[in-house]
C-alpha cells in the first residue's frame, strides 16, 4: 500500500524511519532508553590527492558543532 | 559424471538412515531453534520454540519444526512465540527478516523491537494524529511518505495493542 517510499526513499531510509516511528511509541521510561539508539554521529570525510575534504555530518546536530580539527 | 551418482546414491542411502519424525497437529513434539535478535540486543538465542507467528511481508504466517527454508521481509507488526504449553510472548518488531534455514533453525533479525507491554496507547494515538496531520498538509512529497510509512507503523501498533 505504502510502497509509494520507493520513489524517494531506500530500504535503509525506510527501515530507520519504521524504527524511529516505535521508538516513539514506547512508554516513557522504555522511550527515553531507546532514543539514544537513534543517535547517529557519524562524520565522513571524501580523501582524495592525500587531501582529505570536508568533514560532512551524516545528521547535521541541531546546535553549533565545534569545527573539526583540519 | 559417475562421481556424481556415488553421490547421489549416498544421498539418497543416508536420507534412509534418518528416522521419520511423526508430526501430529494436535501436539508439536518437534522444537525450532529460534534466534530473535536485534543491533543492539539478542532476545532468543538458539533457543528451542514450538511454534513463531510472524507478519510477513506476504501475510501472516506460522512458522513449525522443520518448516521449509524461505526468506521473508517482515512488515511492521507482531512476532509471537510460543515456547511451549499455551504460553506465548509478543513483540511488536519495527521491520527486517525472517530466515528460516534449512537445518530447522529460524532466524529473524529486525531493527527495532520491544514487548507489547512496553507501548503506550496514548502516546500511539498522539503520534498517529501528528502523522496524518502531515499526511493531510501540503509539506514536501518526501515529508509526506515519511508521515505515511509512519502512519503505517502506527495502526499496526494500534492493531497489535488492540489485539492482545
Amino acid at each position: 500500500m505504502s510502497s509509494t517510499w520507493r520513489a524517494h526513499f531506500t530500504f535503509n531510509r525506510y527501515s530507520q524511519i519504521c524504527a524511529r516511528a516505535l521508538r516513539q511509541s514506547l512508554k516513557e521510561s522504555e522511550r527515553v532508553k531507546a532514543e539514544k539508539r537513534g543517535l547517529t554521529a557519524l562524520r565522513y570525510q571524501h580523501w582524495e590527492h592525500g587531501e582529505g575534504g570536508e568533514q560532512v555530518y551524516l545528521v547535521p546536530p541541531e546546535d553549533a558543532p565545534k569545527a573539526p580539527a583540519a | 559424471m559417475s562421481s556424481l551418482r556415488l553421490l547421489s546414491s549416498a544421498v539418497r542411502r543416508a536420507s534412509s538412515t534418518v528416522p521419520l519424525g511423526r508430526r501430529g497437529y494436535a501436539e508439536a513434539a518437534d522444537k525450532i531453534k529460534l534466534s530473535l535478535a536485534l543491533p543492539h540486543q539478542s532476545i532468543f538465542s538458539s533457543a528451542d520454540v514450538v511454534q513463531v507467528n510472524i507478519s510477513a511481508a506476504t501475510g501472516d504466517m506460522g512458522i513449525l519444526a522443520n518448516h521449509v527454508a524461505s526468506i521473508e521481509p517482515l512488515r511492521p507488526g507482531l512476532v509471537e512465540v510460543i515456547e511451549s504449553g499455551n504460553t506465548s510472548k509478543k513483540w511488536f518488531v519495527s521491520g527486517g527478516f525472517a530466515t528460516v534455514h534449512p537445518n530447522n533453525k529460524l532466524t529473524i533479525n529486525v531493527v527495532e523491537a520491544a514487548p507489547i507491554e512496553d507501548f503506550s496507547p496514548e502516546a500511539v494515538r498522539a503520534n498517529l494524529q501528528e502523522a496524518q496531520r502531515v499526511i493531510a498538509g501540503n509539506g514536501s512529497e518526501e515529508d509526506k511518505a515519511e508521515a505515511r510509512i509512519e502512519a503505517d507503523v502506527y495502526e499496526a501498533i494500534q492493531s497489535a495493542l488492540s489485539s492482545k
